[in-house]
């Protein structure tokens, strides 16, 4: 018990019993416990460490996830490790400045070691607030390439939004350790709730409060719910008669609104157990009533 | 003859630094460059011609741990240039929100500290994250006043993390009386948890101070000097717990006094890494052989005040307004425990004086004639200064001075004379959140020969 | 999956002559939102207060009865009570919100709530969604054309408007009702809606219609555990009257009937959305499918 990541790692790699996730579960019948933790880190490119935080406001569900389902192996703020290590889900948080080898150098070494990564909040996934970077700033005036992360490597998946939020970090932890971890059934329930997510890492590396114009009404899918507008972290978006009003030279191009509209993808399948799902994640995390 | 090594990147703080040491044969550092890494997002450019709504937005999201220094500061620096006046009870809530992310900051602070200091009474590291107690309780209180402090944020601010409802001219919506009742709440049991803490944070701290030798996570113990972690710059603070700005009659920060040196003035040369250690934890130095440049590699420029670097933070905010006198890297760490229950006791002040019925926005908020207009926040880590000038609705010209920028070369001062082993645990005293260093601007030429001369 | 998930379906009235008094259909949403008030169940919830324009709906975050009744009725035109999801928990200060929508709203709530991209600490205090039926809605403007221009009545006059029997009805302060084909109304439908595969809003905790039961009563789904327990406590504090639905007429055949119409039109026209404006190269992607 010498400090965190030695620590963790030398652990022995086993659930304690009291975690009665299978048992709880409506979805899968699995009966099997579940042995080992996934390893998982947090890897520090041009953001402001907003998304760290808000994988720490899980607060108490932080040592859970800790404790039973994720050894944390890298993670410059939080832990000693100074170098990328090899790691099952690596949550990439900010943009890559391209004019900075050590930057993408380690975004590549990320990619190598990792196999899965996730990019973790706007910034990672779209740029957000650092697509308006110009350079000419003292004393890295010619820092002014900053690229969301899928534009250098290959992304499996995204989390957008800023800064996103602890329980949509939450729940793609616990599906990532279902499907790495799980019983087949388990498996398969967590592919159906991360596709969705890939399928964001698929569609591009832009986004902005636009998207919802050409994605959503353009295309004559907005149905005036306002899920946009409650979602928008600068609140940019008015409803207004009914259909958003996006004041674009306020949004910073976080990729919140579109990702959270209910037409831009409503998984039935998935949706259709979101009661089985939240206890799924209550019970994983303790936090289950009964 | 002096050696070189180089720890690169440090750990346990927010965003990329290294640290250059020139150490004497006996390994205690005669000079220490720590310098940042992290790429110039290049805030302060990036801000001319965009609304003066938006840029505060944009700057919020230069740091996620005190993301409400920085928008309350760009707002403030906003208003100050269009001169709009906010209602009183806008004001209040900025007080609330401001304390709410100071408790929050200040305990997370705690989690990166924390592996450096032993559990009192044996030799034992302190792992925040073992389930093992008597840790996980103080985890858990960590954890609590986290939460507190980040609720607390997401009723008066809207979000917590780069709060949403102030805006330039005031807040967009006063709360509820449902929520000031909430808020009340949440205060009154965040102040029990945070005296218990502060109690903790103290025993274990001065225990650190107290011990001969000391180790840096599961490296090897080294002994301790008389004088770890001191300085001799000045502080600089302009209040106990808000800030203070030019719309103020009573101003206490003075643009005309800073000025600005380009790191090719302060850092050291290029150097060849003379030393290596692969054992130290946890992956070893930087190889021997390797060349660093930190003139040409630091990212930030150096801020001086009256001439010189000076120290921003819990220490310079009790040594001015509470005649704090403790030095050293514990001395800090103290201040900053001292802290916590203020944090409570103003916020409680606040939400009692707020008036839930009040309007929040100004009855009208001007366009700017571009003239210069400053904020100066007391953010966790220290005084986030933010200038600009605003016409038109859209700015002209901004700078952020922020808190690690200021304390970046005081720090380094403050190495000298430690065991280079011990270095890192300097470094986290200051509690760098370094993302925010990353956009220093040289404002105007004369200054800047000033600030050669001075130094020089 | 046309009726959704439900344990339980029945036919009801809220007890209270008041609530009645005021309501589209038999005040089940009022009812069960204001006995949650008393009970603690939630601390307000988020209906449609009245907006700038006459008829025109707002969400408001209600937090007394008064609030609650004050917004009974239908109004036909589009009410984003999504918009205030977020900020219900926050300057408002609820741990326990309510919240009434469409079925399409209801998606809304739970995608919030499985995937909260945006919406941090809302998704774990949503503590009752309540879900009416819905065929279509309008934007503003249409429901004015319609209410004004085809039943010649002024928006400021009217009393009540109501859809049924293939009929849009509106009903004026002096008893006068004013009608026309629901066909006509197609025009103004918003085109949203054409994509919509849900009728009885089968994701709600309860939901509620008047489609099926008998004028002045309400077709209720109790859908999810949550919504059980709250409807079983309401029904043990005498909250609502209620017959089988068996036993009403035209009955569960009728709500069947109308939500496979609902779905097999909607699911024809998002089949022709995915074909619909592509370019000859195929990268067009003009009113694709968003399923
Ligand atoms: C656009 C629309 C289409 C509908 N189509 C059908 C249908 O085809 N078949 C059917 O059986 N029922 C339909 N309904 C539902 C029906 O009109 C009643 O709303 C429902 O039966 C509830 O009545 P009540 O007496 O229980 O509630 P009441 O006590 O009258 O309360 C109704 C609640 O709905 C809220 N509300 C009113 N207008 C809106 C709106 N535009 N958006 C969101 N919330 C609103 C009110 O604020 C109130 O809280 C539709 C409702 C709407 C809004
Ligand atoms: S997405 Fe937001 S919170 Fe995350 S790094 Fe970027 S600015 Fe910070
Ligand atoms: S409109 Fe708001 S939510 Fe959408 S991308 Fe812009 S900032 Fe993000
Ligand atoms: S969330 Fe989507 S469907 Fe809902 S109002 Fe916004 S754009 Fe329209
Ligand atoms: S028809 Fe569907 S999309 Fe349209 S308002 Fe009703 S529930 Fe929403």
């Amino acid at each position: 018990m010498v400090q965190p990541v030695a620590e963790v790692v030398e652990k022995p790699a086993e659930k304690p019993g009291d975690v009665k996730i299978e048992q709880k579960v409506e979805v899968t019948k699995e009966e099997k416990p579940v042995a080992e933790k996934i390893t998982a880190g947090h890897v520090h490119l041009s953001g402001c460490t907003g998304c760290l935080v808000s994988l720490a406001d899980n607060y108490e569900g932080l040592f859970k996830l800790l404790d039973d389902y994720v050894d944390w192996v890298y993670d410059l703020t939080l832990a000693d490790v100074r170098h990328v290590p090899e790691m099952d889900v690596a949550f990439v948080e900010g943009s890559v400045c391209l004019n900075q080898d050590l930057a993408v150098e380690e975004l590549r070494e990320t990619r190598k070691n990792s196999k899965i990564v996730v990019a973790l909040g706007g910034c990672a996934c779209y740029g957000n607030v650092t697509r308006f970077g110009r350079g000419g700033q003292w004393n890295q005036p010619s820092h002014e390439a900053f690229l969301p992360i899928g534009d250098v490597i290959d992304v499996d998946l995204y989390i957008p939004g800023c800064a996103p939020t602890p329980q949509q970090i939450l729940h793609v932890a616990v599906m990532a350790y279902l499907l790495l971890k799980g019983s087949d059934e388990q498996k398969e329930l967590a592919t159906s709730y991360l596709k969705p997510l890939m399928d964001l890492a698929k569609r591009g590396t832009e986004a902005c409060g636009c998207d919802l114009m050409f994605d959503v009404i353009n295309q004559s899918l907005c149905m005036g719910c306002g899920l946009c507008a409650a979602s928008c972290p600068v609140r940019a978006i008015d409803m207004v008669f009914g259909k958003p009003q996006i004041d674009t030279s306020l949004c910073i191009k976080c990729g919140a609104c579109y990702a959270q509209c209910p037409r831009s993808f409503l998984n039935m399948d998935v949706i259709n157990e979101f009661e089985g799902i939240t206890e799924l994640v209550a019970a994983a995390m303790g936090t289950g009533g009964e | 003859m002096s050696k070189v090594v180089e720890i690169s990147p440090t750990t346990r703080h927010e965003g990329h630094t290294k640290l250059v040491l020139k150490v004497n044969d006996e390994g205690i550092i005669e000079r220490g460059d720590w310098l940042s890494l992290t790429p110039v997002r290049g805030i302060e450019k990036l801000a001319i011609g965009k609304s003066m709504h938006q840029v505060p937005k944009i700057s919020s999201r230069v740091c996620g741990i005190c993301p409400v220094a920085h928008t309350l500061a760009g707002i403030e620096a906003m208003e100050a240039s269009i001169c709009c006046e906010i209602p009183e009870d806008a004001y209040l809530l900025r007080v609330i929100l401001q304390c709410a992310n100071r408790l929050h900051s200040h305990a997370l602070h705690n989690i990166l500290t924390l592996p450096d200091m032993y559990l009192p009474g044996t030799d034992t590291h302190i792992n925040p994250f073992t389930p093992e107690e008597p840790v996980r309780t103080v985890a858990r209180r960590i954890q609590k006043l986290r939460e507190i402090g980040q609720t607390v944020g997401e009723i008066a601010g809207g979000e917590p993390i780069h709060p949403s409802n102030p805006r330039v001219g005031g807040m967009y919506k006063n709360i509820t009386p449902r929520a000031k009742a909430k808020l009340y709440d949440l205060a009154k049991e965040g102040a029990v948890l945070a005296r218990e803490q502060m109690e903790f944070m103290i025993t274990v701290l001065k225990d650190w101070e107290n011990r001969e030798a000391a180790s840096v996570a599961n490296g090897p113990e080294v002994a301790k000097t008389e004088k770890f972690g001191y300085h001799d710059q000045g502080y600089m603070a302009v209040d106990p717990l808000y800030g203070n700005s030019s719309l103020d009659v009573d101003q206490r920060w003075f643009p005309e006094r800073w000025t600005e040196v380009r790191p090719w003035d302060w850092y050291m040369g290029e150097m060849e890494i003379t030393m290596d250690d692969p054992n130290y934890p946890i992956g070893g130095t930087t190889p021997a052989g390797a060349m660093a440049w930190p003139q040409m590699e630091a990212c930030t420029g150096v801020p001086l005040y009256d001439g010189v670097p000076v120290e921003v933070g819990p220490r310079a905010r009790l040594s001015i307004f509470r005649n704090y006198d403790h030095k050293g890297a514990m001395g800090l760490q103290i201040a900053r425990q001292m802290e916590y229950p203020d944090c409570l006791y103003s916020m409680i002040e606040a939400i009692d004086a707020l008036d839930t019925s009040g309007s929040v926005l100004a009855d009208e908020i001007p366009q700017g004639d571009g003239s210069l207009g400053w904020c100066a926040n007391e953010a966790p880590r220290g005084t986030d200064v933010h200038l600009a000038k605003v016409k038109d609705g859209k700015v002209a010209w901004y700078s952020l001075l922020v808190p690690t920028t200021w304390n970046f070369p005081t720090c380094s001062r403050a190495l000298e004379g430690a065991p280079w082993q011990l270095a890192e645990v300097i470094v986290r005293a200051y509690d760098p959140c370094v993302s925010c260093a990353t956009h220093m601007l040289v404002v105007d030429e004369s200054k800047k020969v000033v600030a050669q001369k001075l130094v020089q | 999956m046309v009726l959704g998930n439900y344990k339980q379906c029945v036919s009801a009235r809220a007890t209270d002559r008041s609530i009645l008094a005021r309501a589209q259909d038999g005040g089940i949403v009022t009812q069960l939102f204001a006995f949650a008030l008393d009970e603690g169940i939630i601390d307000g919830a988020i209906v449609a207060g009245q907006g700038e324009q006459p008829w025109q709906p707002e969400p408001i975050v209600a937090t007394t009865k008064q609030e609650l009744f004050a917004a009974q009725g239908t109004r036909y035109n589009i009410c984003p009570n999504m918009a205030l999801l977020k900020e219900a928990t926050r300057s408002y200060g609820l741990d326990k919100v309510g919240v009434v929508g469409t079925p399409c709203q209801m998606q809304a709530v739970r995608k919030a709530q499985l995937y909260p991209v945006g919406m941090r600490y809302v998704g774990d205090k949503i503590a009752l969604a309540v879900g009416i039926f819905c065929m279509e809605n309008f934007p503003y403007q249409g429901f004015e054309a319609m209410t004004e221009d085809f039943c010649n009545v002024k928006l400021e006059s009217a009393a009540k408007m109501d859809i049924g029997k293939g009929k849009y009805s509106v009903y004026t302060e002096r008893g006068a009702v004013s009608q026309m084909p629901l066909k006509h109304t197609l025009k103004f439908v918003q085109p949203g809606c054409h994509v919509c595969l849900d009728y009885v809003a089968n994701l709600a905790d309860v939901s509620t219609g008047s489609v099926g039961s008998p004028d002045g009563w309400s077709t209720v789904f109790v859908r999810t555990k949550n919504g059980d327990d709250i409807w079983a406590k309401a029904m043990a504090a005498g909250c609502f009257e209620t017959k089988p639905i068996e036993e009403v007429k035209p009955g569960l055949e009728l709500v069947t009937k109308l939500a496979t119409d609902k779905i097999t039109k909607n699911q024809k026209h998002v089949d022709e959305r995915a074909t619909f404006g592509v370019r000859a190269d195929g990268s067009g992607k003009a009113l694709r499918s968003y399923l």
